[in-house]
């Protein structure tokens, strides 16, 4: 008796032990296979997506016909070293430039106008870092050079289509500037409009406390008489909300009949409504790109993607009363205050929609056509990333670093069907590219021609929009709801027969995230 | 293995109460905050920084929910193999099963507002699943006596 009792315990352990081998087997095989190497070339990350065409024989791609790494491989595969690499695509290096700066960036704690203290990050002493101005068709130079930022710091020229050496990626177009080193950006502004730049390594960290700024571009036509243009940068500080760095309203000079462009620029990593009290306004510009014949609107508020820009003109009323121009709440820009600033008006329930704001005109190339078409599909689903369980972004279903590699050739058109089912909106920012946006949930687009750098993709909804590959490259295609990135929510467009020499991670840490 | 189990599963129970009181006392800071003038909208949303110090009720709800717990009850099962207690790994395998749809309905909340409703009431479940795993011990010390008895029984 007691030999069968003594059996059954064993065969009950064994059960017990080969549960447990079931339970957790396959679990420690993904796990294992989510880890990412420390070092790796943005090059092998997941497979290659050739939007419907058959890869060229000499694209600079490797052969990528299986998953690479996300799928059991660890460490560089090693390049042919043929094909063009992303430091080569560099403005004219003979051309004087015609803007310089230079930026030094610290790791310290500094004051906010209204007093607040913050430990963060500073450009020449200050957060938001000084407002670059140019005109259009200038060369900028922008000498950055690291002080005290422990991490390594780059420049990203948000919404500006530069040359790939300048786009400031650690990892895919330049090392981080460690301490004490420094770097050179030159590119051309040849689009007027309203842009950003912020650092683009541990990003969703960096650009958090304070690594950002604001780039203006004006039309290289001086302006007419009467019109006031002012920058309204909106950062969070620790919770503190500010716009231009300052907690409360920021207050213009604006007389009775003049022309008020306000550029908004959203740096924060969730959408914000603007919306006008006291007089209406025309919506003349979205992500550096004028709108056609935009009319004027009073009563909606118009959504700003994070990572977007809205450019809001207002005529000052005849009457000399001061105009309120709301960012996300009751606090933004007043115009034209001088006895008395206007009251907060509340949110109007309408939202502004640029996909038939505007009028019609032509967009330069036929997006029925397209040589490629990707689809960049977003969900969600439990898993490891990089070992860390967690409930992960995917696209396409696969989950970082299994993640497509959009391949193009120069001069094609390219269509992207842009779709989340993810439970959350996603602000997708292409670099080095404007897309414009032809439909959404299968609505053709009837306004202006809306093209976007930065696009708030809602739970559910689906975009269709297209672009000219026409500034190759590699070039970053990932959420800007900064922490996302983090998350996995990162791919990349490649020009076939382009490198990089540049690694994630390697000695300078690079981490463009 | 026994007395594992039972703590992994009185701890299951103890995180649903944590995850409870950390979302209201987030909910009830939002709410102070908005009262004394802060504005949310999706830009404060996202922002990693803290608008009011009980936002980090959030943050250990989200962590705990999506990580620490399901690795809990995971352990919770595994160590169920072992115990040989009559209904233990029933009960842990409920405590998963609750654990899933809790997280499933929590992020589905999201989209759908009353899926949250049901994430509320799925947390009293759970709750009950891990308390009534964790006293399997107990109902098993009560009738193993008269369990050898009938082995004895049987056997002769």
């Amino acid at each position: 008796m007691n030999e069968t009792r003594r059996r059954g315990a064993r065969v009950r352990l064994a059960v017990a032990g080969a549960a447990t081998v079931a339970l957790l087997g396959p679990l420690v095989w993904l796990w294992v296979g989510s880890l990412t190497p420390d070092t790796y070339s943005v090059m092998d990350m997941g497979y290659a997506d050739y939007g419907g065409r058959t890869p060229a024989p000499a694209a600079g791609l490797p052969d990528h016909s299986a998953h690479l790494m996300g799928a059991g491989m660890h460490g560089h595969a090693g390049h042919t070293p043929a094909g063009r690499s992303v430091t080569s695509f560099t403005p004219d290096p003979g051309r004087p430039a015609d803007v310089a700066v230079t930026l030094t960036a610290r790791r310290e704690r500094f004051r906010l106008a209204g007093g607040r203290s913050v430990d963060g990050y500073t450009l020449n002493g200050t957060s938001p870092g000084p407002v670059i101005h140019a005109t259009a068709g200038q060369l900028v130079q922008v000498t950055l050079v690291n002080e005290s930022v422990p991490d390594g710091i780059t420049l990203h020229w948000h919404g500006l289509d530069v040359p790939n050496a300048e786009d400031g990626v650690a990892g895919v177009t330049q090392d981080a500037v460690r301490v004490g080193g420094s770097f050179v950006y030159r590119f051309v502004a040849d689009q007027a409009g309203t842009f950003w730049y912020h650092s683009h390594q541990v990003s969703h960290e960096q650009v958090r406390r304070g690594l950002l700024g604001a780039l203006v571009v004006a039309p290289a036509v001086r302006p007419p008489a009467r019109t006031v243009d002012t920058v309204a940068l909106l950062h969070l500080y620790d919770g503190a909300r500010t716009v231009n760095g300052r907690e409360g309203d920021v207050r213009v000079r604006a007389l009775p009949g003049d022309r008020v462009r306000v550029r908004v620029i959203n740096t924060e990593n969730g959408e914000t409504p603007v919306w006008v009290g006291g007089a209406p306004f025309r919506l003349v510009a979205v992500d550096g790109t004028d709108l056609n014949e935009p009319s004027p609107v009073r009563d909606a508020a118009v959504p700003v993607t994070a990572g977007g820009r809205a450019d809001i003109e207002v005529t000052m009323p005849a009457d000399g009363a001061p105009v309120r121009v709301h960012i996300g709440g009751p606090t933004g820009v007043v115009l034209g205050s001088r006895s008395y600033d206007p009251p907060a008006a509340p949110r109007p329930t309408t939202t502004l929609d640029p996909l038939s704001y505007g009028r019609p005109a032509p967009i330069g190339f036929d997006p029925d056509s397209p040589d490629r078409r990707f689809t960049y599909d977003i969900g969600r689903r439990p898993g490891f990333l990089d070992g860390r369980p967690g409930v992960w972004w995917t696209i396409n279903g696969h989950m970082f670093p299994d993640v497509p590699m959009f391949v193009v050739a120069e001069g094609d058109v390219v269509r992207v069907r842009i779709a989340n089912d993810s439970g959350e909106p996603h602000p997708m920012h292409l670099h080095g590219h404007h897309a414009v946006v032809l439909a959404r949930d299968g609505v053709r687009a009837t306004g202006s021609p809306w093209w976007v750098d930065s696009l708030d993709v809602g739970d559910g909804e689906t975009y269709d929009i297209a672009f000219v590959a026409d500034n190759p490259g590699i070039w970053m295609d990932h959420c800007h709801n900064l922490p996302h990135a983090t998350e996995g929510l990162v791919a990349h467009l490649m020009y076939e027969g382009v490198t990089t020499p540049f690694t994630v991670g390697g000695p300078d840490g690079n981490a463009p995230e | 293995m026994k007395l594992v189990y039972k703590i992994l599963a009185y701890l299951v129970a103890v995180e649903v109460a944590v995850q409870a009181s950390m979302v209201v006392l987030a909910d009830a800071g939002l709410g102070k905050w908005v009262e004394q003038g802060g504005v949310l909208d999706k830009a404060a949303m996202e922002s990693d920084a803290s608008p009011f110090p009980e936002v980090v009720g959030f943050m250990v709800h989200g962590i705990n929910g999506m990580m620490v717990i399901p690795l809990i009850a995971l352990l919770l099962l595994i160590s169920s193999f072992f115990t040989g207690l009559p209904g233990a790994v029933k009960a842990a395998g409920l405590v998963v099963l609750l654990v899933v749809v809790q997280v499933s309905l929590g992020l589905l909340g999201h989209e759908i507002s009353a899926l949250g409703a049901l994430h509320g009431v799925n947390a009293l479940l759970l709750f009950s699943a891990a308390v009534y795993a964790a006293r399997r011990g107990r109902a098993a010390s009560v009738t193993a006596p008269a369990q050898s008895q009938a082995r004895v029984g049987t056997a002769g």
